[in-house]
């Protein structure tokens, strides 16, 4: 066994500067560029040049032996990029960024294959680039190999290999590193259902491992999973930091209210609650919606309603308001309403969104505070539906 | 809640509180750095040149027949153009003639076959330098290593081949080593800045090109020294490699000791004299630690840029 070392992360006020548009890759640009950077003041760094930004802004955490850091945020909020400048790959602008130990990362795994050379050639130079000597990459060969299950093609060039086997011969070579830090990025989707559920466990063996992890991740059940603590960026910066489902429901909340413009209407939704906030498959949550009407007029013609959509495609997976319930709404002052839903869903993160309804226009007119159900495992079943199925064995006399 | 990011943050840091993450290194700790970078992943080094001698000889009906195809096509052309010359002056070229092209022709096969691979050596390893970590050096080092274990399989043939052209062993050839380290470092040099350059600006593509088409013109590999005159052979060894292959052929082929000058059998001006050993050690030392501090200082930014 190699000597192992404390891993450890550290990310101390964090910024990384990037340029839109063409650099210029010229000499004949380069050089005036050049000598207008030798006279210019040292503190221009600090400062945005023209169709310069900064992908991220003043990030900092530190993670040691068992702390899961999960990422999370829309696309463009810097989150591969903290990856990159976790992996060494960039440099900080400013601030310090540290990771001590061998870096395990998911991500391209296959990035280092060379379509001419076979598996088993292959193997040693990824293993070589993901930093493993020879001697460990030959002890673990055949644990890799049977990772992988490409035994039968072994002394074939990968550029033969289907897609399928290409990234599960690169995850079986990075999930046997034995890290002393963990860094995963979407790297989850890996072969068939089978070989994505190996995987799976093989990543929960590693984060459980007593080692710093770091996961960037759109599947948020990953992270709900995974991840002891995280973090929600959004255009570079850290905007909240807390548990996964904390973050997660930050997260949802903001996505939604950025993407629907609010319409003024009469009833105003100002908070939704979910009890409890996590539930097993097929067992009943209480949403409580608390409104207020804002003014005169309308209020008669319009209700409330939630809508739960799908963690995998977001599509609207259950859809119900006050009115189709069979409620009125008061036509003055604060109230609330109440509905209760058994969740026979899968296990995952449902994204809630609460929103006004118009009776006569039968239509929607605008967002509410949304939110997030956790559904965790029950009863095991596979499939879309949670149906609580119940089953007897009845035996028949022999006589 | 979530709050949109702080007005402060989309300024910038501002006055720096926090430490600069580009301290100002002295050349010494960067050449540290280097070192203690290449001990680290010497073994992906040995991979990579693995790899890329696997590849050259994967689907090629010639195999190691290669790696003296260059050299072999260099002596050639250079003995053509000595029997076109040899008609004119009646001069035909001798068995010394031709042991000092093959010799010299090696060389400078080493040489361009370095630079050409090692020049693109960055660029075309796109997805293993924006996707994962490792000490950049490590890509034109692999590609300077191919081409010397092909130089290597070179040298065994020309070994061979040596007794052919009435040359044998002597001390002389102990000049072998110094003069082939030299040309290692050059070697190493050049295709350090060529593949960094590279990465910045395509048009050190084009002009590595240039090198490679023209630069025999400009180093005597078809010609010695002696055919330049006495003040063409001072002018041609202000080219750093021109001292090392002409002290190369002058310790193979003639069994000279370097350390004792040589005048011209056509007149009686110097063809060598023992200071251009000094001159291209010293070229080999500037210009392989000028590149490798340069390589380092801007390997940081190469993800961005490629």
């Amino acid at each position: 066994m190699r000597p192992r070392s404390v891993g450890r992360v550290e990310f101390d006020a964090v910024w990384k500067k990037f340029r839109t548009g063409e650099l210029h890759n010229r000499l004949r640009d380069f050089i005036p560029a050049m000598v207008s950077r030798a006279f210019r003041a040292r503190a221009a760094d600090g400062a945005l040049g023209g169709g310069e930004f900064w992908a991220v802004r003043d990030v900092s955490f530190t993670l040691g032996p068992g702390d899961a850091l999960g990422i999370i945020g829309p696309n463009g909020a810097g989150k591969s990029t903290v990856l990159k400048l976790l992996t060494r790959i960039l440099r900080p602008t400013h601030g310090r960024c540290l990771t001590q130990g061998r870096v395990g990362v998911l991500i391209e795994v296959a990035a280092g294959f060379h379509p001419d050379l076979t598996g088993r050639e292959n193997i040693f130079l990824q293993g070589a680039i993901m930093g493993m000597p020879r001697k460990e990459i030959l002890r673990k060969f055949d644990e890799i190999v049977a990772f992988s299950g490409v035994e039968w093609f072994l002394d074939t060039p990968v550029k033969r290999y289907s897609s399928g086997m290409h990234t599960r011969l690169g995850f079986a070579i990075a999930a046997h590193l034995d890290p002393d830090v963990l860094i995963i990025d979407e790297a989850l989707a890996v072969g068939d259902a089978a070989f994505q559920r190996k995987a799976f466990d093989r990543i929960s063996e590693l984060a459980r491992s007593n080692i710093p992890v770091v996961v960037v991740s759109h599947q948020l059940e990953t992270i709900a999973r995974l991840c002891t603590e995280a973090i929600l960026m959004t255009e570079g910066a850290v905007v909240k930091r807390g548990t996964p489902q904390e973050c997660i429901a930050a997260y949802l909340a903001a996505d939604q209210s950025a993407s629907r413009r609010p319409t003024p209407t009469a009833v105003v939704i100002e908070e939704v609650r979910v009890e409890p906030a996590a539930v097993r498959s097929g067992e009943w949550v209480t949403l409580t919606l608390h409104c207020a009407v804002s003014g005169p007029g309308p209020s008669a013609s319009e209700s409330v309603g939630v809508r739960i959509r799908s963690p995998d495609s977001g599509e609207p997976v259950f859809e119900t308001t006050a009115l189709s319930l069979g409620h009125d709404l008061p036509q003055t002052g604060r109230f609330a309403v109440t509905m209760e839903l058994q969740l026979n869903l899968p296990p995952g993160i449902y994204p809630l969104e609460s929103f006004v309804w118009n009776r006569m226009a039968g239509r929607e007119l605008g967002g509410g505070p949304g939110g997030a159900m956790r559904v965790e495992g029950g009863q095991e079943f596979q499939g879309s539906v949670q149906m609580n199925a119940r089953a007897q064995v009845l035996t028949y006399g022999t006589d | 809640m979530i709050e949109p990011a702080d007005k402060a943050l989309a300024q910038g840091p501002g006055p720096l509180s926090v430490p600069e993450s580009g301290e100002p290194s002295s050349i010494v700790a960067d050449i540290r750095a280097i070192a203690s970078d290449l001990v680290e992943f010497r073994e992906l080094l040995v991979e990579l040149t693995i790899r890329d001698i696997r590849i050259r000889y994967k689907q090629a009906v010639m195999g190691v027949f290669w790696a003296i195809l260059t050299p072999l096509v260099l002596l050639l052309s250079g003995w053509i153009l000595r029997l076109a010359f040899g008609r004119l002056s009646g001069e035909a070229p001798n068995d010394a003639a031709m042991a000092g092209l093959a010799v010299k022709s090696l060389g400078w096969a080493f040489f361009v076959g370095g630079l050409g691979f090692g020049t693109a050596s960055i660029t075309a390893n796109l997805a293993l330098v924006t996707k994962t970590y490792f000490p950049r050096e490590i890509l034109p080092l692999a590609s300077v290593l191919t081409q010397l274990v092909d130089a290597g399989i070179g040298t065994l043939a020309l070994v061979l081949a040596l007794p052919f052209f009435s040359v044998h062993l002597s001390t002389a050839f102990v000049w072998v080593i110094p003069l082939v380290c030299m040309l290692i470092m050059i070697t190493t040099g050049a295709v350090l800045l060529g593949s960094c350059a590279n990465v910045f600006f395509r048009d050190a593509k084009h002009l590595v090109q240039l090198v490679l088409s023209f630069g025999i013109f400009f180093t005597p590999v078809f010609f010695d020294l002696d055919a330049f005159g006495p003040v063409g052979a001072r002018i041609a060894m202000l080219n750093p490699l021109a001292p090392v292959l002409e002290g190369l052929r002058l310790a193979v082929v003639h069994g000279h000791n370097l350390l004792q000058p040589l005048t011209s059998a056509h007149g009686d001006y110097l063809v060598w004299a023992p200071w251009y050993l000094g001159y291209a050690a010293i070229w080999a030392v500037v210009l392989l630690g000028a590149s490798a501090v340069i390589f380092h200082r801007s390997e940081f930014v190469f993800a961005e840029y490629v």
